[in-house]
């Protein structure tokens, strides 16, 4: 058995397949990093969106595979053989599914070197995504081979790739907004992420693995049966599969974009100031701590100055975010295209500037005064963020109101800046705090 | 004219021309039955292209080119006219749509799609043969479709396939993809394959 698999391997599409979902996984995955250098899971998640493209393929390479004999002209001396079909089939099978399915491992593997160093949050639904995705493939390629000797023609496996891309495109709004039916059937949906925390539930996993397992027994007995009652018989695997995946799955609104708690719990850097990010993000500890300390270290002169930053892990869907506390300041970390911290050198001045400019739900305090305040304790000259443009632009005032400030000796200038903090945290009108002698 | 029934059979011209025609009708019914708009949108009508010169993509070789070629015959311009023959079967039947109530154009979209994808698939028969020459318009048509989706790529070169009516440089590609086709088929003809494979 052993050696005709090997054989099969070398002898059948299968090799030309892996190659190709390799190469081309490959090229998405390194076509946009910046969607994926998070960690593990948005890895994971990003490749099964990439099944958009690697699905289609996989069946069209079934449906390719199938029609060999065909091609070679050798269907009727097959048959002529005393083998039973099924027992001739397995090979191609096996070969088939592990070819998929080594490409689509084979593509994580090769992102693995690019972010080993910084992601290092690993959680077990991690493995869940990528064993989804892999066995997809393999329903895929098994499917493409039993419709390919269904139908053998030429148009049969371009016309697969395009019914599957279709039927991927179609789903989502197929379902009529009942998310998890989408869930069950389309592997690639509800894949794209909307904050670093995401995850996809366990009993999401088990019903798509539970489906998946179906799809690809009925493609196996649909291509290794020989009479039209088997071919029937392929139905009911899928059907009980269906059934089985539909109880199994959760029908709640929130369904298809969890985040997942422990990713988003704080971690904490050793020392003082306390200096926390969220698990996810932990591997970014190291460059993220000397600025959010210097920040801190800024703005201890102050009166009630915080003395803790926190990572802001706020999520718009579903909706979470941490208790506001008054000695703590929040900032929203981001992940650059190599996996390391975005704009490493504004986070000090985006830490002062924000603590300067209020919660949210307070609409008093004057941008430019909260901006010459924030950059005197800077040190340094109010400048407006790159790609940043407001209307009007807050900063020329402020430029001038930052050099008034310059202009007093150090301990006015404090008493002013202290002022202005101090209304701030108690959202009042800052206006004219700088430029008046404080009382 | 004797000549010309037999060179049809040996291509499975028949064959070819009713899976292009299925295709078509299947492409149709599907747009008339689950929309309400008119006129087809713009994958479906690419994807519709590209499945129609799949079709035709079989015909591009016969069952014995070896044999062929010894034929004291002049192949080159007959093999042109084949493909400006499967380029006007593309157009011809999508054409047609635009009489009925699920349209599949525009007209300029359907030639220049179905001219540059039967240039590359026309590539592909006399570099790796008739049976493998539809795997780059395949895949080259669905990166084209997926991508822009995924916010990756916007040359409107190298997508050509997914380009609005109006883009000129998405009407060259296809036009030196489509000459670059028409001459290397009809200059060097299909690949010589494998004696295993030689009957498709």
């Amino acid at each position: 058995m052993n050696r005709i698999l090997r054989i099969e391997l070398r002898r059948s599409a299968a090799i030309g397949t892996a190659v190709i979902l390799l190469l081309v996984g490959a090229a998405v995955l390194y076509g946009l990093p910046d969607r994926w250098a998070a960690g593990w899971m948005p890895l994971a998640m990003m490749q099964r969106e990439y099944l958009i493209l690697l699905w289609p393929a996989a069946l069209a390479a079934g449906g390719w595979q199938a029609r060999r004999e065909h091609r070679s002209n050798v269907a009727e001396l097959f048959a002529s053989t005393a083998r039973p079909r099924a027992q001739r089939m397995i090979p191609t099978l096996a070969a088939m599914g592990i070819a998929v399915a080594g490409a689509y491992l084979a593509m994580a593997a090769a992102a693995v070197p690019y972010i080993i160093d910084t992601a290092n949050y690993l959680s077990p639904a991690t493995f869940a995504v990528v064993a989804v995705g892999a066995l997809s493939l393999v329903a895929a390629a098994w499917l493409g081979l039993a419709i390919g000797r269904l139908l053998p023609s030429p148009v049969t496996a371009p016309a697969l790739a395009v019914a599957g891309l279709g039927l991927l495109l179609v789903i989502p709004t197929a379902v009529l907004h009942r998310e998890w039916l989408a869930l069950i059937f389309s592997p690639m949906y509800a894949m794209g992420q909307y904050t670093d925390y995401q995850t996809v539930a366990g009993r999401v996993s088990s019903a798509q693995v539970i489906w998946l397992i179906a799809l690809a027994v009925a493609a196996a007995v649909l291509l290794a049966s020989g009479s039209w009652r088997s071919r029937v018989a392929a139905l009911l695997p899928a059907v009980l599969g269906a059934g089985l995946a539909v109880l199994i799955i959760p029908h709640d609104e929130n369904v298809a974009n969890p985040v997942d708690p422990v990713a988003q719990e704080l971690v904490c850097a050793s020392g003082t100031p306390r200096v926390c990010i969220s698990r996810i993000h932990a591997g970014l500890l190291p460059q993220f701590v000397p600025a959010a300390r210097e920040a801190l270290a800024r703005m201890a002169k102050l009166p009630g100055a915080p003395t803790a930053v926190h990572e802001d892990t706020t999520t718009y869907y579903p909706a979470t975010s941490p208790a506001p506390r008054p000695d703590t300041l929040l900032i929203s970390v981001r992940v650059d295209k190599g996996g390391s911290l975005a704009h490493p050198q504004q986070i000090t001045t985006d830490l002062v500037t924000r603590a300067f400019r209020g919660s949210n739900d307070c609409d008093k305090g004057s941008e430019a005064v909260s901006r010459a305040a924030a950059f005197w304790l800077l040190g340094t000259e109010p400048r407006t963020e790159p790609g940043v443009t407001e209307d009007p632009d807050p900063n020329p005032e402020a430029v001038k109101l930052w050099q008034g400030l310059r202009q007093l000796p150090e301990q006015q200038a404090l008493a002013r800046v202290s002022a202005v903090y101090s209304a701030t945290k108690a959202c009042k009108e800052t206006d004219g705090l700088l430029t008046r002698s404080a009382r | 004219m004797r000549w010309l029934v037999l060179y049809l059979r040996s291509r499975r011209i028949p064959l070819a021309v009713a899976a292009a025609g299925g295709v078509a009708a299947l492409m149709w019914s599907l747009w008339s039955l689950f929309s309400n708009s008119r006129d087809a949108g713009a994958p479906m009508v690419i994807l519709t292209v590209l499945l129609l010169v799949a079709a035709l993509t079989a015909s591009l070789a016969g069952p014995d080119d070896a044999l062929e070629r010894t034929a004291a015959l002049s192949w080159p311009p007959r093999r042109a006219a084949h493909l400006l023959a499967a380029l006007a079967v593309v157009v011809l039947l999508l054409l047609v749509t635009l009489v009925t109530g699920a349209r599949f154009g525009p007209a300029w979209l359907v030639i220049r799609d179905a001219a540059g994808l039967l240039g590359v698939t026309a590539l592909g028969t006399a570099t790796v043969g008739a049976a493998r020459a539809w795997f780059v318009p395949l895949g080259w048509t669905m990166a084209s479709l997926i991508l822009p989706l995924m916010g990756m790529g916007s040359s409107e070169v190298l997508l050509w396939q997914s380009q609005a009516v109006d883009s000129k440089p998405a009407a060259i590609t296809a036009a030196v993809l489509a000459l670059g086709g028409l001459l290397a088929y009809a200059i060097a003809g299909p690949a010589r394959r494998a004696p295993a494979e030689a009957a498709l």
